[in-house]
C-alpha cells in the first residue's frame, strides 16, 4: 500500500470510524442524560427541560445519527454549535485553560463536529448509502 | 454549499489539527513547565510524565504540522495506552471513567495519519518549495 492510496482510500474510511467514535461519545452523553444508562450520580433525576435536558436532547438524536451517518453534515453542524455552546457555558466560567476547566473534550468535539460538517461522513455511512442507490 | 465545502474541507482539517495539537500541547506545558500551573504534577519518570513528554513534543509538532504523519501515528497510540491504561481499569464506560477525551483523540490522530496535515502546515509549505 503507497501513500497515495493511504490518502485517497483509507483516509476518508477512517473518517467514518471517527465519526462513528465521536458519534458514540456523545450518545453516551444522551442516555446517560435522559435515560440513566450508564448511570452517572450528577445527571439523576434530570428534568427533560432544564439546560442539560435540552442537550441532552441533542446528544441522544444528534448522536445516533451520528453512528448511523444519517445527515451527517447538517447533524454535525448543530452538534458543533452546541459543543461550543456547552464549552463557554458550563467550562469557560471555571478557568480559562481547557486543561484547568476540563472542556477538553468539548472543544475537540467542536472541532471534530465542524470537519465533519465540511468534510461528510465518508463512505461507511447511510449517507453514501442512499447516494449510491440514487 | 458544496462548493464551499470542496474548497475549505481540507482547510478545516488543518484547523482540526492545530486545535487538538495547542490541547494536547497545554497538557505536555502543565506537566513540564509549570504553566497552566496544576495542584498536582506527575512525576517525570512515571507513565503520565513520560506521556507529558510526548504531549510537549508532538503537540507542538502538531500545530506547527511538521512531521504530522509520524507524530500523529505515535500520538494515537500514546492515546490508546492512556486510554487502556489509566482509565478502563476505572470503569467500563468512558462517561465514568473519564477516557472520553482519550479515545477521541485516539481517533482523530488516527485519521490526521491517514489524511494528512492539509494545507496550513510546514509539511505542506515544504512540499511546495
Amino acid at each position: 500500500m503507497n501513500a497515495t492510496a493511504i490518502e485517497s482510500i483509507w483516509s476518508p474510511r477512517v473518517r467514518s470510524v471517527l465519526r462513528m467514535i465521536a458519534g458514540l461519545l456523545v450518545l453516551q452523553y444522551g442516555t446517560a442524560k435522559l435515560l440513566g444508562w450508564p448511570v452517572v450520580k450528577m445527571f439523576e433525576n434530570l428534568p427533560w427541560l432544564s439546560l442539560y435536558g435540552v442537550a441532552g436532547m441533542f446528544e441522544l438524536v444528534g448522536g445516533a445519527l451520528l453512528v448511523l451517518g444519517l445527515f451527517t453534515r447538517p447533524v454535525a453542524f448543530v452538534l458543533s454549535g452546541e459543543m461550543a455552546a456547552a464549552y463557554f457555558i458550563e467550562h469557560l466560567p471555571r478557568g480559562f485553560f481547557p486543561v484547568l476547566n476540563h472542556g477538553d473534550l468539548a472543544v475537540a468535539l467542536c472541532f471534530v463536529f465542524l470537519y465533519l460538517a465540511c468534510a461528510g461522513g465518508g463512505p461507511w455511512s447511510l449517507d453514501a448509502m442512499m447516494r449510491k442507490k440514487g | 454549499m458544496e462548493e464551499f465545502c470542496a474548497k475549505w474541507h481540507d482547510k478545516f482539517l488543518s484547523v482540526l489539527r492545530i486545535m487538538t495539537g495547542l490541547l494536547f500541547l497545554e497538557h505536555g506545558t502543565a506537566k513540564y513547565l509549570g504553566f497552566p500551573h496544576l495542584e498536582k504534577v506527575p512525576n517525570p519518570v512515571s507513565m503520565s510524565g513520560v506521556s507529558g513528554m510526548l504531549e510537549l513534543v508532538g503537540g507542538a509538532l502538531l500545530v506547527l504540522g511538521l512531521f504530522t504523519r509520524p507524530v500523529a501515528f505515535l500520538l494515537s497510540g500514546n492515546m490508546a495506552v492512556a486510554y487502556f491504561y489509566a482509565h478502563a481499569p476505572r470503569a467500563f464506560f468512558p462517561m465514568l471513567n473519564a477516557g472520553e477525551a482519550a479515545i477521541l483523540f485516539c481517533f482523530v490522530f488516527l485519521y490526521i495519519f491517514f489524511a494528512g496535515p492539509g494545507p496550513w502546515s510546514v509539511d505542506a509549505m515544504m512540499r511546495r518549495k
